[in-house]
C-alpha cells in the first residue's frame, strides 16, 4: 500500500511548479497556499468561561471583536460570528489544536470541529490585488484594514477575507476552489496573473515579518 | 439593491451578502395539536404583506449566518433600522406589534 | 458639396490624422476625432436611414445619445454590433458601418412608395390591424424586416466583459462644467470622489462652445485647469467613455465603461474587456447630467439636413463640420444665438427665425453685428426637399397665441437647425422613485435644485433647470456647500472659483412646441414627434380623439417615446402636443415613467464574468481526478459536477451501466458519495433538535449507530433526507442530500435562532471536509479488509445501520455499514485531501474481485430497485411520509409536535385520493417509460382526461431484465393492494410520446423485499 499522499483542491492546476518569486512583471500575484489546518471553533462569545478557556487552549485571547483576528505565533484566529470562530494552524496541527481545545472546554457549550479537508487559502498580491477584488466581489475591500476578516462574496461563491502583509489571504471552500481561481484567472486577465512564490514561513500567516508581496 | 446593517458584523455590507428570511416574528404555537385547521392554516400561510413598513427577518449568508431584523418599507425600500433578533422584538413590541 | 470642413480653433479633430472607413461599402475619409455621424455629415452623406412606418429618408439628428435616426450595424461576423448611434461612435481607421434601415436598400425603400403605407398606418396601426390574431404570424416576417433595425451577431461573442464594485464618498454623474466644478470642491474637500461622464473626454457642452468665457479664461484653458488638478488628487477618480445607464434604491448607480470599442478590431487587447460595468455604490450623488435640446415640430420636420441647433452648433466647434452653406435656424429662446454667430464666422450664411417677436435686446444686437439675417415673430410652417433639405416656407406668427397671422417667405437653406428650448437629463433622478416637475417659465421638466438630500441625491446645473451657464455654475456652488456642509466640512473650497461667464442674461422662452402651419393638425405636411417611431403631431391628436387620457397610454398608443432613444428628443413636445389637444396643462399631463436603462446596454456586460466557464460555480469532489482518469462521462447536479457512467471502450452507456449495475449487484462497485451534505452537531440537546426536525425518534439512537430520517417541512410534506450517526450522546453527524445541503444548513439555523435558541446545539457543516467512497457489492466487505485492519468488519461485530472510527488505505477513517444500493456496502470517510489517495487505495484493493466504479446513473438504477426515493425526483413538495408509504420513519409518539406533525390532521393531507408512491411495470417488459408520463385510467384520449399521477423514475433493471418505474398514482396503494389487484384498479396506463402504454401498479420494492442482502 502507497503511503498516503495529501492532494489540495487546487493540485490540478499545477501551481507549485510555475511558482516564481514575486516581481514587477505581472500586475496580480496569486497561487494556493494547501494543507493549512482548519478549525470550526463555535461556543457563546458572552460566555466568559467559554472565552477564557478557548483562549487559553489557543495560546491567545479569542477575538470577540466583530469582524477582527487574532494572530499568534502558531495560529490565526478569525472571528466570524458571535459564536463562531476559524482557527487557522500549521499543517498537521490541527488535531492535536482539536484535542486540546476539546479538553479546555469541557463542560462548557461549545462545539470543535476539525474542517482542514473543507477549505484551502489563496493569497493574492501585486499593484492590481484591489482591482481584482473589486471585480470579484461586492465588498469595499479599500475598507479593509489589517487585523480585520470579511465573510463576502466571490462572484457566485463565498469567502473570508484577510490582510497579510501587503496582500490578501482568501479562505475557500474546497469543492468551490476551482471556479473560484479560475474566476480570479479571468478576472486579472487586463493586468497579468503571475503565480507567486509565497516563503514558506509565511504560509500559516502567522509570521510578524511580512513579505513585500506588492513588488512593483 | 440594499445595503444592510448587520448588527453582529457591526457593518454596512451589500445585498448579494443577505438571504430573504421572510416576515419576522411569526411565533411557531407551542401546542400544534390544539390549534383547528384554520388556525393552523393561518400559522402556515397567511402573511401581513402590507404596502409600507414591514418587520422582516433576513440572514447574512456569506458572513456571520445570522437571521436579524430589518423594518423596510415596501412602497418605497427605505430602511428604519436592522436589529439583533432579540432585540428587534423589543423594538416590534415597543411600536405595539403592529405594522 | 453641401457640407464642408471648417479648421475651427477649439476643435476637438486632429487634421494630421485621416483615417479611412465605409459605410453601406463605399469608402470615405475622415479624422481622429471625429464621431461616425460627424465623418458622415463631412462626407455629406445625408440619408442615413429609411424611417420605420413610412420608409421616409432621414439623416443625423443630434449628436449625443438622443440621436433616433442614425443607427448603424457597425462592423460584421462575431463582432457586429447593431443599433449603435452614429453620433457616439468614435471613428477609428476601417471602422466598417452599415445601415440598419431600408428595405429592400437605403435609396429605395418599398415603404414610401407614392406615401402608400403613410395612409394605411396611423397611429395604433398595429393594434387595429392584428387585433385578429391569426393574421399576426403570417405578416410579422415581413414587418419585422420591413421596420429594419439591425441583425444580432449570429456567431458567439469573442469579447470578454467584467463588472466592478465601487464604493465612493461622492459619485458625480456627468463630467461637464457643473460636473467638474462638483467634483473639485469635493475632491478639495478631502472626500472620495468618482466622476463618470459618457463622452471620450470631459467638458460636455463646453466642448461645443470653447469661446465661452469662465472666470476671465476660455472654456478650453478652464477644462485644462480644472481638469489637471482633478488628476493631481489621489482621492478623485475620473472615468471617461462610462454611461450612468441606472440609479438603484440606496444609491447604487450602474454605468458601462466602453474600454475597447474605439480601437479598430486589430488594436484591441485580448487581455482586456470591450465594456465593464461598475456597480457604484455612493454615500452621495450628484447629478450633473445636463440638458438636451428638443427641436420644434413643423412639417417636413424629419427632412435630411434639419437637425437641433445644438447639434449644428456642437458639429461646427467640436467636429469643424459645417453642415451646410446656407443654414436656416428657427428657435423659440435664447440658446442658439452663440451658434449662429459661429455659423456666420465659419462662412456659412445664416438666417435665424425667432417664434417670439421680442427677444433678448443683448443677443438681437450680437447676432446683427455678426451678420445673421434675423427675422422676428416667424415659424417654419414646413421645409421643402426631397432626399435632403432645401429650403422652408415661413409663416408670421400671432404674438401671443400659437396661431399664424400671415404668409412669411421661403428661404432657401441646405441645412436647418431648430430649437424648442432644453430638457434637462431628470432619467437617472427619476429612476428611484423621483418625479420631475414642470417650469413653466423654463419649459421643462426639471428636477428640484436641492435634490432628494434624504436620499443623498444632490443635482446641479442644467438638470435643475439652471441653462445659462454662470447660473449653472453658481447653483452648483451653493449645492456643493450645503453637500459639504451637511458632512461637516467648510464650504470654502466651492466658493474659490470664479464663475463669472460673459453670456448676456436669458430672457424667458417662447411657449411653442408645434409650429402652426395655418391648417387643422393631420392636414398638412406631416410634422414628426418622434422620429424613431415616426409618431407625428396628428398621430398624437388621433390618439386623443380616440380617448386615450393618460399619457401612459397615449405613449403605448403611438409608440411615442419608445426604442434605443428612449424618446430624449420626443418626450416633452408629445406631452405638451398631448396637452393641448386635451385642452389641459402640461403638468396635468404629467411625464411617463423614467425606467432603466437610460441608454441600451449588451446582455455581455451585464453578465460580466459570469459567462462560459465561470458562468456557475462548477464544484468538484477531491477524488474528480481519479474518475477523469478512468474515462468518466459526468452531469452535473446542483453545481456539482459528478460521475455520470464510466464507459469502457466501445461501451455506450446503457452498456456501461448495465455492466456497473451487475458488478455492484454481484461483484463489488465504488462510487464517489463526496457530495452528500455533512452537518456535524454537537451539544446535550442535539437528540431533542433531531427529534423536532425529523419525522423520526431519535431518543433511543446509541453511539455507534445510524439511522434514516425523513425530514419535513411544517405543511408536513417530504423535503429533504438522510442517514445521521451518534457519535456520543451529545454529538451527532447528519447527511443531506446533495442538492438539499446549503438548504438544509439554513433550515436548521433559522429553527435553532429564531424558536429554539434555547437548545444546546451547534451545528456546522462539514460537506467539503469528508471525501466519501461507497463500495458496494457482496464483495465489499473483503475489499476493505484488504485496507483497514483496526476495525472489525465481521457481521456480528459491524452491523448494518452500524458506523465505526478506523484507519482506511493509512488514513483516519469513519467507516458507515449503510446502503443505497440494497447491497452489502460500507461508506468510507476521510478528510478531504486524502480523497484522492484513498479512492486509488480501494480501486487497487478490489482489483482482485472486479472493482467496478460506477456513477449516477447506476445509482439511480439499483436504489429504484428497492424503490429508495430521491427526494425532488420521486417527490415535488406535495408527498407526505404516508403517500411515499414510509409511515415506518414517522413517530407519532414523541411528545414534541414535530416540524410537519400538525399538518398531517389538515383535511386535505388526511383525506382519501392523494398521489401516492407506487412500483409501475409495463407489460411490455422492453419499454423504458419516459419520466413525466402520465398516468391515466383508459387507452382513449378525448379529453377531458382524468390524470391520475406520473411516472417519477423509469430505468432498464439488468437484475431483472426489464424495466421498472416509480410513479405518483392517486389512491394508489389501494389500487397496488391484493384488494384493488383482485378489483382490476392495479391497471392503468402511461401516456406519453402519443402512446399509452398497459401498466400494473405493483410493490416499489422490486428486489429483495425482505432486505436480506444489505444484512449478510
Amino acid at each position: 500500500m502507497s503511503e498516503p499522499v495529501m492532494r489540495s483542491p487546487l493540485h490540478s492546476f499545477g501551481l507549485a511548479s510555475q511558482a516564481k518569486p514575486i516581481d514587477g512583471s505581472s500586475g496580480v500575484w496569486a497561487n494556493e497556499i494547501p494543507h493549512i489546518g482548519y478549525i470550526s471553533l463555535r461556543g457563546d462569545g458572552r460566555d466568559q468561561a467559554f472565552v477564557s478557556a478557548a483562549s487559553k487552549a489557543l495560546g491567545i485571547p479569542l477575538p470577540i471583536e466583530p469582524c477582527t483576528l487574532a494572530t499568534s505565533e502558531s495560529v490565526k484566529v478569525l472571528w466570524l460570528s458571535p459564536d463562531e470562530w476559524m482557527i487557522v494552524s500549521a499543517p498537521g496541527q490541527a488535531n492535536a489544536l482539536c484535542s486540546r481545545l476539546e479538553l479546555a472546554l469541557a463542560g462548557v457549550r461549545n462545539q470543535v470541529v476539525d474542517n482542514s479537508g473543507g477549505y484551502t487559502q489563496i493569497f493574492l498580491g501585486g499593484t492590481h490585488a484591489l482591482d481584482v477584488l473589486r471585480h470579484v466581489s461586492v465588498y469595499d475591500f479599500e475598507s479593509l484594514q489589517p487585523g480585520r476578516v470579511a465573510g463576502t462574496t466571490l462572484g457566485k461563491s463565498s469567502v473570508y477575507a484577510f490582510r497579510q502583509g501587503n496582500g490578501y489571504r482568501l479562505i475557500v471552500r474546497r469543492s468551490f476552489a476551482d471556479y473560484i481561481w479560475r474566476y480570479l484567472v479571468r478576472a486579472a486577465n487586463p493586468y497579468g496573473l503571475g503565480i507567486a512564490d509565497v516563503p514558506v514561513d509565511n504560509l500559516v500567516g502567522t509570521s510578524t515579518a511580512s513579505v513585500n508581496v506588492a513588488a512593483g | 439593491m440594499f445595503v444592510f446593517f448587520c448588527p453582529h458584523c457591526g457593518e454596512n455590507r451589500e445585498e448579494e451578502e443577505f438571504g430573504y428570511g421572510g416576515e419576522a416574528f411569526i411565533p411557531r404555537p407551542a401546542t400544534p395539536e390544539t390549534l383547528n385547521d384554520d388556525a393552523w392554516g393561518d400559522y402556515l400561510f397567511m402573511r401581513k404583506n402590507p404596502k409600507g413598513w414591514h418587520w422582516e427577518m433576513w440572514s447574512h449568508n456569506t458572513g456571520c449566518r445570522k437571521f436579524f431584523v430589518v423594518k423596510r418599507n415596501t412602497a418605497t425600500n427605505a430602511i428604519a433600522g436592522s436589529w439583533t433578533l432579540s432585540d428587534g422584538r423589543k423594538a416590534y413590541d415597543a411600536e405595539g406589534g403592529a405594522t | 458639396m453641401t457640407s464642408f470642413r471648417v479648421r475651427r480653433p477649439g476643435a476637438r479633430i486632429d487634421f494630421e490624422k485621416p483615417l479611412s472607413f465605409s459605410f453601406d461599402g463605399q469608402p470615405y475619409s475622415g479624422f481622429a476625432g471625429d464621431t461616425l455621424a460627424s465623418a458622415l455629415l463631412a462626407n455629406d452623406v445625408r440619408m442615413l436611414a429609411r424611417s420605420f412606418k413610412y420608409g421616409r429618408p432621414r439623416g443625423i439628428v443630434g449628436s449625443g445619445p438622443e440621436e433616433p435616426n442614425a443607427l448603424m450595424q457597425i462592423e460584421a461576423g462575431a463582432h457586429t454590433i447593431p443599433n449603435l448611434k452614429a453620433t457616439q461612435v468614435e471613428l477609428y481607421d476601417g471602422l466598417i458601418a452599415r445601415r440598419t434601415t431600408g428595405y429592400p436598400t437605403l435609396e429605395f425603400d418599398l415603404k414610401s412608395i407614392g406615401g402608400l403605407f403613410s395612409r394605411f398606418m396611423p397611429a395604433g396601426f398595429y393594434y387595429k390591424t392584428f387585433q385578429n390574431q391569426k393574421l399576426w404570424p403570417k405578416f410579422e416576417h415581413i414587418i419585422r424586416q420591413a421596420a429594419g433595425y439591425g441583425s444580432a451577431p449570429a456567431e458567439p461573442d469573442p469579447e470578454t466583459y467584467d463588472h466592478s464594485h465601487r464604493h465612493t464618498q461622492v459619485l458625480v454623474v456627468g463630467g461637464g462644467a457643473s460636473g467638474l466644478l462638483a467634483a473639485l470642491a469635493a475632491g478639495r474637500a478631502g472626500l472620495k470622489v468618482v466622476v463618470v461622464d459618457e463622452q471620450k473626454e470631459c467638458g460636455g457642452w463646453l466642448l461645443s462652445s470653447p469661446h465661452s468665457i469662465i472666470g476671465g479664461k476660455t472654456a478650453d484653458a478652464w477644462l485644462k485647469a480644472v481638469l489637471g488638478e482633478l488628476q493631481s488628487m489621489p482621492n478623485v477618480e475620473v472615468l471617461t467613455r462610462t454611461s450612468a445607464f441606472a440609479l438603484h434604491n440606496m444609491n447604487l448607480v450602474l454605468a458601462v465603461e466602453q474600454l475597447q470599442d474605439h480601437l479598430p478590431l486589430g488594436a484591441r487587447s485580448a487581455h482586456r474587456p470591450r465594456q465593464r460595468l461598475h456597480r457604484i455604490r455612493a454615500e452621495n450623488v450628484v447629478l450633473a447630467t445636463g440638458a438636451i435640446e428638443r427641436p420644434l415640430v413643423f412639417g417636413n420636420n424629419d427632412l435630411p439636413g434639419i437637425m437641433t441647433a445644438s447639434a449644428l452648433t456642437t458639429y461646427l466647434n467640436r467636429y469643424g463640420v459645417a453642415a451646410g452653406k446656407r443654414v436656416l435656424l428657427h428657435t423659440s429662446n435664447d440658446h442658439v444665438y452663440q451658434g449662429a454667430c459661429d455659423l456666420v464666422r465659419a462662412g456659412c450664411e445664416v438666417v435665424l427665425a425667432d417664434a417670439r417677436a421680442r427677444v433678448n435686446p443683448a443677443w438681437e444686437k450680437r447676432a446683427r453685428a455678426a451678420g445673421v439675417d434675423l427675422r422676428l415673430g416667424y415659424g417654419i410652417a414646413y421645409a421643402r426637399g426631397g432626399r435632403a433639405v432645401s429650403g422652408a416656407q415661413l409663416v408670421k406668427l400671432d404674438a401671443e397665441r400659437n396661431a399664424v397671422t400671415g404668409k412669411g417667405p421661403s428661404i432657401d437653406c441646405d441645412a436647418l437647425g431648430s430649437s424648442g428650448g432644453l430638457s434637462p437629463t431628470v432619467h437617472l433622478y427619476c429612476h428611484d422613485g423621483g418625479r420631475p416637475h414642470w417650469d413653466d417659465e423654463k419649459l421643462a421638466f426639471v428636477v428640484p435644485a436641492t435634490g432628494r438630500a434624504k436620499s443623498r441625491i444632490y443635482c446641479v446645473g442644467a438638470v435643475t433647470g439652471e441653462f445659462g451657464l454662470q447660473q449653472a455654475l453658481e447653483q452648483t456652488q451653493r449645492t456643493i456647500g450645503d453637500l459639504l456642509a451637511s458632512l461637516g466640512k467648510p464650504a470654502g473650497t466651492t466658493s474659490a472659483t470664479d464663475v463669472h461667464t460673459d453670456e448676456p442674461a436669458s430672457v424667458p422662452p417662447r411657449r411653442i412646441f408645434r409650429i402652426p402651419d395655418g391648417m387643422r393638425e393631420g392636414h398638412g405636411k406631416k410634422a414628426f414627434v418622434d422620429f424613431q417611431n415616426d409618431v407625428s403631431a396628428a398621430d398624437i391628436h388621433l390618439a386623443v380623439r380616440e380617448n386615450y387620457r393618460s399619457i401612459e397610454h397615449i405613449k403605448r398608443y403611438t409608440a411615442l417615446g419608445f426604442g434605443t432613444d428612449q424618446g430624449k428628443l420626443s418626450n416633452v413636445n408629445g406631452f405638451a402636443i398631448a396637452a393641448d389637444a386635451r385642452g389641459i396643462s402640461i403638468p396635468e399631463v404629467g411625464t411617463t415613467t423614467y425606467r432603466p436603462a437610460y441608454s441600451p446596454v449588451t446582455f455581455g456586460t451585464l453578465a460580466g464574468l459570469h459567462a462560459d466557464e465561470t458562468f456557475e460555480p462548477r464544484r468538484y469532489s477531491a477524488m474528480h481526478a481519479c474518475h477523469v482518469a478512468r474515462g468518466a462521462e459526468f452531469e452535473p447536479v446542483g453545481q456539482w459536477l459528478r460521475p455520470w457512467y464510466f464507459p469502457l471502450p466501445g461501451e455506450d452507456m446503457h452498456a456501461a451501466v448495465r455492466r456497473e449495475c451487475l458488478a455492484a449487484r454481484r461483484g463489488v462497485g465504488i462510487m464517489d458519495a463526496s457530495t452528500l451534505g455533512k452537518i456535524d452537531l454537537r451539544g446535550k440537546d442535539v437528540r431533542e433538535f433531531l427529534g423536532r426536525v425529523y419525522a423520526n425518534d431519535w431518543a433511543k439512537l446509541a453511539p455507534g449507530k445510524c439511522r434514516y430520517g425523513l425530514m419535513l417541512d411544517e405543511n408536513g410534506m417530504v423535503m429533504d433526507d438522510g442517514v445521521t450517526a451518534c457519535i456520543t450522546d451529545d454529538h451527532f453527524v447528519m447527511t443531506t442530500t446533495t442538492g438539499g445541503a446549503a438548504r438544509v444548513f439554513s433550515w436548521l439555523e433559522k429553527w435553532h435562532q429564531t424558536e429554539w435558541p434555547d437548545l444546546d446545539v451547534y451545528m456546522t457543516s462539514v460537506t467539503d471536509h469528508w471525501a466519501t467512497a461507497a463500495i458496494v457489492g457482496p464483495k465489499s466487505r473483503q475489499t476493505l479488509a484488504k485496507v483497514c485492519s483496526d476495525i472489525d468488519l465481521s457481521p456480528s461485530a459491524f452491523k448494518f445501520m452500524d458506523w465505526r472510527d478506523g484507519t482506511v488505505a493509512g488514513v483516519p477513517a469513519r467507516v458507515f455499514r449503510i446502503s443505497f444500493s440494497g447491497e452489502l456496502a460500507f461508506e468510507v470517510n476521510v478528510d478531504a485531501n486524502y480523497g484522492h489517495h484513498v479512492w486509488e487505495a480501494l480501486m487497487d484493493a478490489g482489483r482482485e474481485f472486479g472493482i467496478t466504479p460506477y456513477g449516477t446513473e447506476t445509482m439511480h438504477v439499483l436504489r429504484a430497485e428497492k424503490g429508495f426515493i430521491i427526494v425532488g425526483q420521486d417527490t415535488d413538495g406535495s408527498m407526505t411520509p404516508l403517500d411515499l408509504d414510509m409511515a415506518w420513519a414517522v413517530s407519532m409518539k414523541k411528545p414534541f409536535s414535530f416540524i410537519g406533525k400538525r399538518s398531517f390532521a389538515r383535511s386535505d393531507t388526511a383525506g382519501p385520493n392523494r398521489k401516492q408512491l407506487v412500483g409501475l411495470l409495463t407489460e411490455d417488459p422492453e419499454i423504458v417509460l419516459a419520466e413525466g408520463a402520465q398516468i391515466i385510467e383508459r387507452t382513449d384520449i378525448a379529453p377531458p382526461v382524468p390524470m391520475l399521477g406520473h411516472v417519477t423514475s423509469s430505468y432498464y433493471s439488468p437484475e431483472l431484465d426489464r424495466s421498472i418505474a416509480l410513479a405518483v398514482v392517486r389512491d394508489g396503494i389501494n389500487r397496488r393492494s391484493d384488494e384493488g389487484r383482485k378489483t382490476g384498479r392495479d391497471v392503468l396506463y402511461a401516456h406519453a410520446g402519443g402512446k399509452a402504454h398497459k401498466v400494473r401498479l405493483v410493490s416499489p420494492v422490486f428486489i429483495d423485499p425482505k432486505g436480506e442482502r444489505q444484512n449478510v
